[in-house]
């Protein structure tokens, strides 16, 4: 009697703040039942003696109930109290929500000591606590998913409530607050794990209901490293951008990431060579084209089928020079074509051109260009040096190696050739 | 006689449309500048060199910022006109047009890094030829790079057929 009289008055210190649900719970289930609890604790035993006196009906009234919710949860060591074994029958509401409360939370964890069911009253107290401070709120909804979830599912709230329940008791009966916990931690880890079906990491019960780690393994082809991850969106992109440029670029039926790019280099800079060469060409009036289109032409149409080569015309300083470096090939052809047509063909494709008559160079380069090339000036020979650039394939630039310069040139159709005159073109 | 704007897709604001505009009006103001008959040698070469610069320029500023080539080519005109006007400015001035001679440099690059990761000595070369490549990643620098292929074709394009309209008009 005694021990139970202490942990009663241990209790009562430790309930102060929760003492309040029974004056609560009094006033609002009104005044029909407020007699009846009234007269019932006046006649029925106490099973503890209290601390006060029990003769009084008024002011002692409410110690004695008081006392007796704090006697309620040691009067049962074994199984849940019963609403009839507590003498307060005043308290009837409460305990059979508690009562059903702790049958469900042995129900679904089983409840072991004093300790812990101790543990677990307190908790439903505050829940009930809640729950009602809710329900006067006005919340009703999230007071019984509080009140329901706080015990079974709702994990964290248990372990709020735990702690909360940790500062309620303080340092005297850790351990038991700790088997508790463990032990809820455990249920609510193997809970998890049954509800996602993942393989749970062993011996973390404290942590597993703050944050279940699932290891998954990784699927072939799918790497859950980040790392991999980002290589790998990196590796989709750049293919996709070879992709595109693989349309832009003419030829580029290379599937080698390599020569593909070095077709792209090429391309680049053979596009910069034209950007020069027809700002070159693009002087303004049209009376001096022809001359200096003459006079850098040769040079400019030989570089521009190397492609990637340099240009070598500083177009203003090598004026007087191309001029007659041209005219100087052309006598040589046309030397060399009086002795011996073969060697006039080397002479040439030795300086990278060739010979061809006029009108397969005009086939050529319609057949290649898109026909919107007006271009092709068929005038007669005795115009003087005529030099006409005309790159094939109107639209767009075509790659290098069909850039075709037509020479009319007198001077050539006097060299030798008979008929029409001979055009030099770039093979 | 002019057909080009019989080929701009949207004639109102197409790369190609702006472009031929601004190119057009810096030509009218060179030939305005520079009589062509009456030129020396140097006096071609140095309209060469201007009519290249100003189809160049023409095409970034009709890119404007939205690329990153265009936007390097423009910072690389403005520090050069800065130098040349005199001021000593602390831009550093990036590589000229023309391709300066490291093609001797290249090749033995190019000897030491063909066995290993090839694809690094492409890239490399494929920066120094579009601007403002020394700066962007792989992924952006082949963006760029078709970006900047679009935009030469399209410049080449206008620039012969300019040419062809000329030589026609002669």
């Amino acid at each position: 009697m005694q021990p139970c009289s202490r942990e009663m008055q241990a209790m009562n210190s430790l309930l102060n703040p929760t003492q309040q649900i029974p004056l609560q719970d009094l006033q609002i289930n009104g005044n029909s039942h407020h007699h009846q609890q009234i007269h019932v604790p006046s006649s029925s035993q106490f099973q503890y003696p209290t601390p006060t006196s029990t003769t009084h009906h008024d002011d002692s009234f409410l110690e004695q109930i008081l006392s007796s919710t704090t006697s309620f949860p040691w009067s049962d060591e074994t199984g849940p109290p019963k609403p009839e074994d507590n003498n307060n029958a005043g308290f009837n509401y409460d305990e059979m929500v508690l009562a059903s409360k702790l049958r469900q939370h042995q129900i679904n964890g089983g409840a072991a000591g004093n300790p812990f069911s101790a543990m677990k009253m307190m908790l439903m107290m505050q829940q009930q606590q809640q729950q009602q401070q809710m329900m006067l709120a006005g919340r009703p909804t999230v007071a019984s998913s509080a009140a329901g979830g706080g015990i079974t599912t709702n994990h964290q709230g248990g372990e709020g409530s735990m702690q909360a329940l940790y500062n309620v008791f303080g340092d005297g009966s850790l351990h038991g607050t700790m088997q508790a916990k463990s032990f809820v931690g455990a249920n609510s880890a193997t809970e998890m794990t049954q509800s996602q079906g993942s393989r749970p990491t062993a011996g973390e019960a404290v942590t597993a209901p703050e944050k279940p780690k699932q290891r998954v393994r990784a699927r072939r082809g799918q790497a859950t490293d980040p790392h991999s991850i980002a290589e790998r969106l990196r590796r989709v992109r750049i293919a996709e951008r070879m992709k595109a440029l693989q349309e832009l670029v003419p030829n580029a039926n290379k599937t080698d990431k390599a020569s593909m790019l070095d077709e792209i280099i090429d391309y680049v800079k053979f596009l910069q060579l034209q950007v020069k060469v027809l700002s070159m060409s693009r002087l303004g009036g049209a009376a001096a084209v022809a001359p200096l289109v003459s006079e850098g032409g040769g040079d400019c149409i030989q570089t521009s089928a190397n492609g990637g080569s340099h240009p070598r015309n500083s177009n203003g300083d090598q004026t007087p020079s191309a001029n007659d470096r041209l005219t100087m090939t052309e006598h040589q052809v046309a030397k060399l074509m009086e002795e011996d047509m073969g060697s006039a063909m080397q002479y040439l494709q030795g300086k990278g051109l060739c010979l061809m008559p006029i009108s397969l160079a005009t086939a050529i380069s319609t057949a290649t260009s898109r026909s919107r090339n007006p271009m092709i000036n068929h005038e007669n020979p005795t115009n003087g040096s005529h030099l006409l650039i005309q790159s094939s394939g109107g639209d767009g630039p075509s790659s290098p190696s069909m850039s075709v310069l037509t020479v009319q040139s007198a001077t050539m159709g006097n060299g030798g050739l008979e008929g029409g005159a001979a055009s030099v073109s770039k093979p | 006689m002019m057909n080009t704007p019989q080929q701009v897709k949207n004639p109102s604001s197409s790369l190609k449309s702006r472009f031929i505009t601004r190119f057009l009006g810096a030509l009218t103001k060179i030939t305005a500048e520079d009589p062509i008959s009456s030129s020396s040698p140097t006096r071609i070469f140095q309209r060469y060199r201007r009519i290249k610069v100003a189809s160049n320029k023409s095409m970034a500023y009709s890119v404007r910022s939205r690329r990153i080539w265009s936007r390097a080519m423009l910072s690389r005109f403005r520090s050069r006109r800065s130098a040349f006007s005199g001021r000593r400015s602390s831009v550093k001035t990036t590589n000229c047009t023309t391709s300066p001679p490291p093609a001797l440099i290249k090749v033995t690059i190019n000897e030491k890094k063909t066995a290993k990761g090839g694809l690094d000595m492409q890239t490399d070369e494929l920066r120094e030829l579009v601007p403002g490549g020394e700066a962007m990643d792989v992924c952006n620098l082949l963006d760029e790079t078709a970006h900047y292929i679009k935009c030469l074709t399209t410049q080449v394009q206008v620039m012969r057929k300019i040419v062809d309209f000329y030589h026609l008009s002669k």
